[in-house]
């Protein structure tokens, strides 16, 4: 493919247009920059993707007046300041960063046949900066993996993000909609340890509350449970020496889980506010406060500190009824009208506000949020779920991350290369990283205007 | 396209392996003219065996045989790639919250039945003094041959011993082990590594215990039984006859009705109907219990044809039949005596009416639907990929897919759909899913019978693979004899039984093999089932890679 050769810097803080820059949000405090935190001794930053399918309303362009349909995503401004676009208009009470522009600058392999679709490539750009896997693609049943883990792995995994705090899960996965395209592969998680590895997000309020606020910890229960488990262990080593390549990885995989479970089971209780145990249903926006609020009483007593929340799963068939529209919203994005998408575009972003509420609420005593302390990473599967476009990639950064993230600040990119947002983020937590990206898409420039 | 499908007796080349003569009926070289008058056939090619995790069906029932019931605590959810979640058990790992599930699962069963004095001495047989005595010990090896489906090694024994001697209270000790054993790998994974067979380089045989597994776990969903893991420990599986004499009597037994809806289940796609959903504006006759009449009627057909008939199973493609209660009467116009919302009757339809077999249900014609409106094209390429295991390729990059453009004025569905037919770019394709999808018109997207849409007339006439045909019960006549079915049937079966895809490259033969098998017994399901386990495949593998 070629590669787009317009300077980043060209569009960089409003300069190619001389855009007027304007605080909109409603709290000026919230716009101002604040000194890092990081070094202070605290409890360190919290990652996560907050991730809605299918992408956004289609319209012929993006960040310019137009025939046809509007771009109510792309801000009329770029650099500090920014007003947020009508589709935006839900996280406005929260500190958060936009770039637009981005596409996969990841190959497309000839065979086998089907890799460059936006449901795939887009994804698989979005969460690991990589393309699919062309061994055991299969387009025509939707059958593909990931070749590497998603970035919410590389972070939870990272050695200099877990130091010397470790927490108790060393990551959440967390779902809203049940909805599936299929059943199997990323139509049903988002986040992957690696090929075929699938981390796939608990979407029951009630058994999330178990997880996080129910399960025996600490008592001889907990350690007669936790002290069987190395039984376990030493009984597979018997398996494992005749097992292949492949099939030892997965074994692998197990057991180094099941050092997790045991390491969980044999720590001491830790105090949280018990939430009580949460209602079900209603609608998709009073779901997501559910395993929001969740979420933010686990992540202030320091359960985790990375997580991913799929508030709807690639090619998602939710049917958002509650705003009129009866068929699934794939076919919606197919077969259906513009004004449909858009309103169906309005409820996830205004699930994604309703998300970082719950973040925002829970202050710590020197009167810093979660959200101070975040960085959400907020994206989809592709720009225009239409013709599947990923020529415009939703990138939505919110929260400071203890002081390194520069909210207020619109980028734009056009055909910029996807993994400058994934390095952003790396070195907005706070992880020196040279470089990032893969199969073509490797850079070592992130956005350094959204850094502090 | 269509597979050739050669009679299962001429592959007779002795330069086959002794076992592969003896599936093919070639046995004895000095009868029958079958064995010299046919040309010799390609060689079977034997692939790595597959590792898998039970699924969670198969992993509770085993539980189930072990503890009796013990409830349905949370484990992990199969996933399905290419229709089977034995072939997301085989390539999927377990994620971490995952491995937590059969932890807390462990907890949860071994709970239930130890802290209750009644049932936790029923299942140890005798009351332990101590943890080390002869009663804990015989349970230990009972429960963990019928857990590992093969004898403990000493290692293992002593292993479990010593988890149990790990508490003073001996019903604490072996309730501890039983929940290691539960989360054993041995025991939530199943191998298929075999030893080397001393008669070919590169070939290893499935030992009998292995085999046992296998059969168990395919044929019945759950773990071998105690006559079988007899079989097993007396080395009978590999004795002449012996495996198919254990064959024939788990065939036999009803507990392989469960594996056969299984299979259904995921052949048919009802994890897909599960997920499917009307428009009740649409269609204002849409229930909860429409829909789950609907799942229910689908394997009643499969049930009937299969058990009760044990007729040529590519009839639930043809069969005037069907099987409904209060609802779905009401749902598809018939007036059936005796239906209420529990009772299922069995009504003979026309033999020419348009609802024939499977295609002619809810559950096809609902899943293959959108929430409004028919899907020809989703209809087509269910028959065209599911049933005849043809492949549809991806459409091309940057189409427009919008078909509800304005023109001026209103189009029907499939009037728009012959853009796509028009257009190069989309036509091939097309062409090989919405003739064939055409033909199920007179079905709404809710199933229901429609004599024509909004006043318009409704146009069912279509195609299938360019034969020309109107509406969808010439359809089901044509696939009731149609040469690919049963080659596709088996394949799907195969991949089922296998849990992983199969290789064109390398598994031909060995699908020809056993589709003429399935032929050659009328196409019954059992012949199909019998021939899969009966086929060298099933106990043969090569050995993996590292170990060659």
């Amino acid at each position: 493919m070629t590669r787009p050769t317009l300077s980043r810097r060209t569009f960089l803080r409003g300069a190619a247009r001389g855009a007027s820059v304007a605080l909109a949000l409603p709290t000026l405090e919230a716009m101002l920059p604040r000194t890092a935190r990081a070094d202070e001794g605290g409890l360190g930053p919290i990652f996560g993707v907050f991730f809605w399918a299918n992408g956004l309303p289609w319209h012929a362009g993006h960040g310019s007046a137009q025939a046809g349909p509007p771009d109510l995503w792309t801000p009329g401004e770029t650099g500090a300041g920014f007003t947020p676009s009508a589709l935006q208009a839900p996280l406005a009470g929260h500190p958060f960063s936009v770039v637009t522009g981005l596409t996969p600058w990841t190959d497309i392999p000839d065979s086998p046949a089907g890799q460059g679709d936006g449901h795939m490539r887009g994804f698989m750009v979005a969460l690991t900066s990589d393309r699919p896997r062309s061994e055991g693609f299969d387009h025509p049943t939707h059958t593909l993996t990931a070749r590497r883990q998603t970035i919410d792995q590389v972070v939870a995994r990272d050695a200099r993000f877990i130091g010397d705090r470790q927490t108790r899960f060393r990551s959440l996965e967390l779902g809203v909609s049940t909805a599936r395209f299929h059943d199997y592969g990323h139509w049903n998680a988002i986040s992957y340890n690696g090929p075929d590895a699938l981390n796939p997000p608990e979407v029951d309020p009630g058994r999330l509350y178990d997880r996080l606020f129910g399960a025996p910890t600490g008592d001889a229960e907990a350690g007669r449970r936790a002290a069987l488990l190395d039984a376990v262990v030493d009984d597979a080593a018997s398996l494992r020496a005749r097992l292949g390549a492949d099939d030892k990885a997965r074994l692998d995989a197990h057991l180094e889980h099941l050092f997790e479970v045991q390491r969980r089971l044999a720590l001491d209780d830790i105090a949280c506010d018990d939430p009580g145990r949460p209602s079900t249903g209603g609608d998709l926006l009073s779901q997501t406060g559910i395993m929001a609020e969740l979420l933010a009483t686990g992540l202030a007593c320091n359960l985790t500190r990375a997580f991913s929340f799929m508030l709807t799963s690639p090619a998602t068939t939710h049917a958002f009824t509650e705003v009129g529209v009866v068929t699934d919203m794939h076919t919606v994005c197919h077969a259906g009208t513009w004004e449909d998408v858009h309103a169906i575009t309005e409820v996830q972003m205004t699930c994604f506000g309703r998300f970082l509420d719950a973040l925002a609420s829970r202050v710590d005593p020197l009167g810093d949020s979660l959200l101070d302390r975040a960085l959400i990473y907020g994206t989809s599967e592709y720009g225009e779920g239409y013709k599947h476009g990923v020529s415009e990639m939703p990138v939505v950064l919110a929260g400071r991350a203890d002081g390194r993230l520069v909210p207020g600040v619109h980028v734009r990119d056009p055909g910029g290369n996807m993994a400058r947002a994934h390095l952003t983020i790396l070195r907005g937590l706070g992880l020196a990283t040279p470089s990032f990206g893969f199969s073509g898409s490797e850079t070592t420039e992130g956005f350094d205007e959204l850094l502090a | 396209m269509t597979l050739l499908v050669a009679p299962p007796a001429v592959r007779c080349d002795m330069r086959l392996a002794p076992l592969l003569l003896a599936f093919l009926g070639c046995a004895d070289t000095s009868t029958g003219p079958a064995a010299v008058a046919h040309p010799p056939a390609a060689e079977v090619t034997f692939v790595p065996g597959a590792f898998g995790r039970l699924t969670t069906r198969q992993y509770r029932n085993l539980v189930e045989d072990l503890l009796g019931d013990v409830g349905e605590p949370a484990l992990p959810a199969d996933t399905n790639p290419y229709l089977f979640e034995s072939i997301g058990a085989t390539t999927e790992p377990l994620s971490e919250s995952g491995v937590q599930l059969y932890e807390e699962h462990a907890a949860a069963v071994t709970e239930a039945v130890f802290s209750e004095p009644g049932r936790r001495r029923a299942l140890v047989g005798c009351e332990p003094e101590t943890v080390t005595d002869a009663c804990a010990l015989a349970f230990l090896q009972d429960f963990g041959r019928r857990a590992y489906r093969r004898p403990l090694t000493g290692t293992e024994e002593a292993r479990w011993l010593s988890v149990a001697a790990a508490s003073s209270d001996p019903w604490v000790g072996l309730r501890s082990a039983v929940s290691g054993m539960l989360q054993s790998p041995w025991v939530v994974y199943r191998t298929e590594l075999g030893s080397p067979d001393p008669d070919r380089s590169g070939l290893h045989r499935l030992d009998d215990h292995e085999l046992a597994s296998r059969l168990a776990f395919v044929l019945w969903n759950r773990g071998p039984d105690d006559a079988l893991l007899d079989a097993a420990d007396a080395g009978r599986l590999s004795e002449p006859g012996g495996l198919e004499a254990e064959v024939d009597r788990m065939l036999a037994d009803t507990r392989v009705r469960q594996s056969t809806e299984v299979f259904f289940e995921q052949y048919l796609d009802l994890a897909r109907f599960d997920r499917s959903a009307p428009d009740p504006g649409t269609f204002p006759s849409w229930t909860p219990a429409l829909k789950a009449a609907m799942r229910s009627e689908t394997l009643l057909l499969v049930d009937e044809l299969v058990y009760r008939k044990d007729a040529d199973v590519r009839r639930i493609f043809s069969q005037r039949r069907a099987f409904v209660n209060d609802v779905l009467a009401d749902h598809y116009g018939l007036d059936v005596p005796g239906a209420s919302p529990i009772t299922f009757v069995p009504v003979d339809l026309p033999p020419d009416a348009e609802r024939a077999g499977v295609l002619g249900l809810g559950a096809f014609l609902v899943m293959n639907a959108h929430a409004t409106e028919t899907s020809p094209t989703l209809r087509g390429k269910y028959v065209v990929e599911r049933v005849l295991c043809s492949t549809v390729p991806p459409p091309p990059g940057d189409i427009e897919l919008d078909l509800s453009e304005e023109t001026g004025e209103p189009q029907s569905l499939r009037e728009r759909l012959e853009q796509h037919r028009d257009d190069p770019a989309c036509s091939a394709c097309h062409a090989l899913m919405d003739p064939t999808g055409f033909l199920f018109e007179h079905f709404d997207a809710s199933g229901a019978w429609r004599a024509d849409d909004d006043g318009s007339p409704i146009d069912a006439t279509g195609a299938l693979q360019g034969q020309e045909l109107d509406g969808a019960g010439a359809l089901g006549d044509m696939l009731a004899t149609h040469p690919s079915v049963g080659p596709c049937m088996t394949r799907q079966y195969y991949r089922h039984a296998h849990g992983r895809l199969d290789d064109d490259d390398l598994e031909s033969v060995t699908l020809e093999q056993i589709s003429g098998a399935f032929a050659a017994g009328g196409h019954r399901f059992g012949a199909l089932q019998r021939a899969v386990v009966l086929h060298p495949s099933f106990r043969f593998v090569a050995a993996p890679a590292e170990a060659r």
